[in-house]
């Protein structure tokens, strides 16, 4: 598998984003409309004590994925309440298209005191092609469990033969270290499956083994079935010094299953790595693969988290 | 109207030989019968932090069968730690409710974390004791019922019981945080769901007790009791805000079923209130109701939400 980079395709400081944000479009997720391509992505404005509060925009693209339209004029989805499980953002979200509607599962950011953040998976429905969408309810659809106890997020879905699968991660550990500021966190990719998208069933076992140590963290997985096989990219980094350290920081992993459940690791087959220079130089992260026109495309973030944006690579065949 | 008799304030913490993680409070009691005492779990706190912030802990006392009154045994020791960093009950286990199973008691308690935008979140966990009640060993690290998509936060005050093969969970679920000029205020009521083998749970989705102070009620320790052909809820009920005087604070109020579903509110029948002068005066909260040797007994928290612990009241008559 050889993916070929095409460079940044979105660079939000170049254009006028609705919540009044203008850094970062992180984690690109698309849906392909009969016009255009909408890539969802969260982005970023600041709160009244100058902390980042996570915002779901789009941008429209042609569907030859090269050429920005447009994008959002006015809020996709309204902030959370006081106290909800989503209350200090959106980051991210993964879309579904159904009839008559798409749904969007959304990874919920609230802050905490002992750790810095709590993350759990809200649901949301568009009834006017994705421009905006409503939540379902105030709370969560899958929060944390006795065996996933925190930190449950970055849903991924996709509904085959009546049965929606989700791929997500829980957390596995907060620790504190002494060299870092503050707890550090480690999560895992799981898998649910779910006949309603509503009740899901999960088991707190995770999915894909660690490449660089117990400690590895795995996020955001993207799954698609292609050539009779299952594939997922994720992005995976270690638990500390990730932010600034190339070395340490986010890249992105890639595994197989013949059946969605059972998943074979294979990194080296990902087909893609940073660059030697520029805005992936120093970190990959936030995969999201999409087919539009029998061409599968790989967007991603790069260095710092996607604080520039996202770039596109297209799969050679 | 029932008729509660007052017998009297059983447990003072302020008046007991106690360690420092029991210093203050006893809030919440839940009983456990054995053969010659009664074990009264409650809820404790060791002094507050330097920023004024306190930790629950969850304790016992056991209270001889024949007299109530008369102190045989404290827990040495809290009955559950508190959990690691970043879970849901790293900052309290309050309150805890206890059952009966087989060799087991189970425990189900509401665990506390603290939040940036609201001062904290709950969360109910599940833990077992094999020893009698003495200690018990929590079920995985994360809650057991927590939030849901109509059920957003809080999730607390849980009450276990078990009707034939049913398991059934009353508790509280949060509606709203109200913002303050201070911190911000929950309201919460009462709710139900139900389970074949006490760890999956399946809510009943409704609120079950209709508010009659004001709109933003706030219900808490939906105590639910079987006689007589009907089950019996005993709960305390408040207004959302400027409830820590007498005007405004807990009451006990009380509801009837016949089959577990429909509720009728009937407080004027609860026949316990606050009295004139005393412990119990301003507040009477976190019902607990348990039948002893052919006897109706009540515990219950008096002023300031237990923080001089709780009392006993006898039903005179039979819950009808």
């Amino acid at each position: 598998v050889k993916w070929t980079k095409r460079g940044l395709l979105f660079e939000p400081h170049r254009y006028t984003l609705p919540d009044g944000c203008s850094n970062f479009a992180q984690s690109p997720q698309a849906l392909v409309l009969d016009d255009c391509v909408r890539i969802y992505f969260s982005t970023r404005s600041r709160d009244a004590g100058g902390q980042y509060v996570s915002h779901v925009a789009f941008v429209d693209v042609d569907r030859a994925v090269s050429r920005v339209l447009r994008t959002a004029t006015a809020t996709v989805m309204s902030q959370a309440g006081l106290g909800c499980f989503d209350e200090h953002g959106i980051f991210p979200i993964n879309v579904v298209r159904q009839p008559n509607r798409i749904v969007a599962f959304t990874c919920g950011w609230s802050r905490r005191v002992a750790v810095p953040v709590e993350t759990a998976i809200g649901l949301a429905v568009s009834r006017d092609h994705g421009l905006t969408f409503e939540r379902i309810g105030p709370g969560p659809v899958m929060g944390p469990t006795p065996q996933e106890p925190f930190l449950v997020g970055d849903p991924f879905v996709l509904i085959r033969d009546g049965i929606w699968h989700m791929w997500y991660i829980f957390g596995t550990s907060w620790t504190e270290n002494p060299e870092e500021p503050g707890p550090a966190r480690v999560y895992k990719i799981a898998h649910a499956t779910s006949r309603d998208g509503l009740t899901w069933d999960r088991n707190g076992v995770t999915i894909v083994p660690a490449a660089i140590g117990p400690d590895e963290c795995q996020a955001l997985p993207t799954v698609f079935e292609h050539a009779g096989a299952w594939h997922m990219y994720f992005c995976y980094r270690h638990a500390t010094d990730f932010r600034t350290n190339r070395g340490r920081g986010y890249r992105l992993g890639y595994a197989w299953s013949p059946d969605g459940r059972v998943w074979q690791r294979d990194d080296a087959a990902a087909g893609i790595d940073v660059s030697l220079s520029g805005w992936d130089a120093d970190m990959l992260c936030y995969p999201h693969v999409f087919w539009c026109d029998g061409q599968a495309y790989l967007l991603y973030n790069g260095n710092a988290f996607g604080r520039d944006g996202f770039g596109v690579a297209v799969l050679e065949q | 109207m029932f008729s509660w008799r007052k017998l009297g304030h059983v447990l003072d913490p302020e008046r007991i030989d106690r360690p420092e993680w029991m210093r203050e409070f006893a809030q919440a009691p839940a009983t456990l019968v054995f053969d010659t005492f009664v074990r009264v779990y409650f809820s404790c706190r060791p002094p507050a932090d330097a920023a004024g912030q306190y930790v629950s802990r969850a304790a016992y006392v056991d209270l001889k069968r024949d007299n109530l009154f008369e102190v045989v045994g404290v827990s040495p020791e809290p009955i559950m730690d508190l959990g690691g960093l970043g879970t849901f009950d790293q900052f309290g286990t309050y309150p805890t409710s206890v059952i009966r199973h087989g060799d087991e008691v189970r425990a189900y308690y509401g665990g506390w974390t603290r939040c940036a935008s609201v001062p904290f979140d709950v969360a109910i966990g599940y833990a077992v004791s094999r020893d009698r009640g003495a200690t018990f060993e929590k079920h995985g690290r994360g809650p057991v019922l927590g939030a849901s998509l109509h059920e957003p936060f809080v999730i607390s005050g849980p009450k276990i019981r078990r009707f034939g093969d049913r398991w059934c969970l009353w508790y509280i679920a949060g509606t709203k945080w109200i913002p303050t000029t201070g911190r911000a205020e929950p309201v919460y009521r009462i709710r139900m769901a139900t389970s074949t083998d006490g760890l999956r749970w399946e809510r009943d989705g409704r609120e079950l007790i209709p508010a009659r102070l004001e709109a933003d009620e706030c219900q808490a320790s939906p105590d639910v009791i079987f006689a007589n052909g009907a089950y019996h809820m005993f709960f305390c009920y408040r207004h959302s805000l400027g409830y820590r005087g007498r005007e405004k604070g807990y009451r006990i109020g009380y509801a009837r079923s016949t089959d577990l579903a429909t509720w009728t509110r009937d407080d004027t029948k609860a026949g316990i209130d606050v009295s004139d002068t005393g412990w119990d005066s301003e507040m009477i909260s976190y019902p607990h109701v348990f039948e002893l040797d052919g006897r109706t007994l009540m515990f219950y928290l008096g002023n300031q939400v237990g923080r001089r612990g709780f009392g006993l009241a006898e039903l005179d008559g039979s819950l009808s």
